[in-house]
């Protein structure tokens, strides 16, 4: 009763059953959007506030078709992905040097324990004064709070080794870097991917918010924009083009995890 | 012998050897970096949105004694709580009984892995324009916000119980709302409470961010008026203020955690800290 009766006919059925199946899975959606619609038509809620669909998606075309839609993407592209991947280099050095230097942990480790929770947005407003309003400011707060996550879960990564596997490697005479490479770094990658995983939204999230509050490019700029100056229409079709790189973002990182770490079939959920 | 132990200390540092001399070491390089700083802001070495701690305190000290900090921390704790109580609840509620009942599961499903890695926020404006400037309209971008991390945790707990239990407390004539209770809610509270801190840590993020960028009163407002001002030594005790109570509801919540997990925490499942 707590198990989803999958259908297990379905491994003998044909193609187009199969992909039947996976449409028919998919009904919430079209449901949500099907009442959307019919409240955008109905005429209870004003065009100003709920636009229809088809509103939304000419506005996407004329974004597309003038460029708009490619120029501020990549530009909020850029900021996340600069500050997302240097956190990453980043973050798997510093959690690996806390893990295995002693001094590295004793000086840096209360920095990152004690950092993690601290809301590390609210210094957004100094980093514009150092860093100026353009992109730097931005990444380099996408880089802080990404920081956080990857170095931490690096740290428990490397430190929850199997010991047997670290005797067993040890006493087969392995190298210290071999050790390295061939023990600790595979027994850490699944919890270095959850820390990837947990900073992979929260460096498009950052890069949104930080567009926001004070640009002039990049899509959460359009999207503010767009709904200060009533154009719902035109602030949905960015949100849409937003939702559309986070899921892209997400599902390419559950590929490549699958890719890296083959050899544990599922994600861990959260954390 | 001892060259292999001594070896394997070296390769891989005890997680946990004594928090004493740690804590030694540890607090000593911050100290260091704080005394630092207050010298250069006497001698006048730093520039002007960097204020010496000392200026920072004083300015804390300040807003804390004329009551104008309480006031703003009142107010966006109250916007702050009240999502995470409803995103937290709602995501709790609903992951729950998504994990315990097929049909439940499989219309969320599509729509959690759909709307999850999409950053919320950026609909931020849009809900402005719908529920009005004020507080409402942050307290329902925290909801949402909030929702779907508590949900696939509660989600994944639920779905993850133990299915010999399950079995046991049918057999034993428990009904469903006794199974909930108290098979399916215990085993899945581990799980439940790593979707709550993500919860939490989320909540103070949105906090900051929505007073950022429209708000009368609350921390961020201090923050966003004081940089417009020049005030750098309100902007910075604005900021220390939420990161006191960043941590200290981080704390609690491990505190809470930790009473009602009691017996189900392995050492190593401590959380992170």
């Amino acid at each position: 009763m707590v198990d989803a009766s999958i259908p297990m006919s379905a491994a003998r059925a044909s193609f187009l059953d199969v992909w039947l199946a996976r449409v028919w899975r998919l009904y919430p959606i079209f449901v949500m959007l099907a009442v959307w619609e019919a409240i955008a038509h109905s005429g209870l809620i004003s065009p100003l506030l709920l636009p229809t669909i088809e509103k939304v998606a000419q506005e996407f075309w004329q974004m597309v078709v003038s460029g708009d839609l490619v120029f501020h993407g990549s530009i909020t592209l850029q900021r996340a992905l600069i500050g997302f991947a240097s956190a990453i280099v980043a973050g798997i050095i510093i959690g690996t040097a806390l893990a295995r230097v002693k001094i590295i942990s004793r000086i840096l480790e209360p920095v990152f324990i004690f950092g993690y929770p601290i809301p590390k947005i609210s210094l957004y407003p100094i980093f514009i004064f150092i860093f100026g309003f353009g992109d730097m400011s931005k990444i380099v707060l996408v880089f802080l709070e990404c920081l956080y996550p990857i170095t931490i879960q690096s740290m428990y990564g490397m430190r929850n080794a199997e010991r047997v596997l670290v005797w067993a490697a040890q006493n087969a005479g392995s190298s210290n870097a071999r050790l390295f490479w061939r023990v600790l770094v595979p027994s850490a990658a699944p919890a270095i991917f959850a820390g990837i995983r947990i900073a992979l939204p929260i460096s498009m999230i950052v890069t949104i918010i930080t567009e926001l509050i004070g640009e002039s490019r990049g899509l959460g700029y359009v999207v503010a924009f767009a709904s200060a100056s009533f154009e719902p229409a035109r602030a949905m079709a960015a949100f849409v083009a937003i939702a559309a790189i986070g899921f892209c973002f997400d599902r390419s990182l559950n590929w490549l995890r699958q890719k890296v770490i083959y050899w544990q079939a599922d994600a861990p959920s959260l954390t | 012998m001892s060259d292999q132990t001594a070896n394997l200390e070296q390769v891989m540092p005890e997680a946990k050897t004594a928090f004493g001399d740690q804590r030694g070491i540890g607090i000593l390089v911050p100290l260091a970096i704080l005394v630092g700083w207050e010298l250069c802001g006497q001698f006048g070495l730093l520039p002007r949105y960097i204020v010496a701690p000392s200026k920072i305190i004083a300015t804390w000290w300040e807003m804390l004694s004329s009551g104008e900090l309480i006031g703003h921390v009142g107010s966006s704790m109250f916007r702050q709580s009240l999502g995470l109580l409803f995103g937290a609840s709602c995501g709790t509620i609903i992951g729950v009984l998504a994990g315990m009942f097929g049909p439940i599961g499989r219309f969320y499903e599509p729509l959690v892995s759909l709307i999850y890695p999409v950053p919320k926020v950026a609909i931020l404006p849009l809900i402005f324009a719908w529920f009005g400037l004020g507080d409402l309209s942050k307290i329902v971008v925290m909801t949402i916000s909030i929702f779907f991390p508590t949900y696939i945790a509660a989600y994944h707990g639920a779905k993850s119980v133990n299915k010999i239990h399950l079995w046991t407390a049918q057999n034993v004539g428990a009904g469903k709302a006794r199974l909930i209770r108290q098979v399916v809610i215990p085993s899945a509270l581990p799980d439940i409470f790593n979707g709550l801190r993500i919860g939490l840590a989320l909540s103070f993020v949105l906090m900051v961010t929505t007073e950022l960028v429209v708000s009368t009163k609350g921390l961020g407002y201090v923050i966003a008026r004081a940089e417009e001002n020049l005030r750098f030594d309100r902007m910075y005790a604005a900021i220390l203020t939420i990161a006191i109570l960043g941590f200290c509801a981080d704390r609690l919540l491990l505190k809470i955690r930790e009473y009602f997990l009691v017996g189900q925490l392995m050492s190593k499942d401590r959380g992170h800290g």
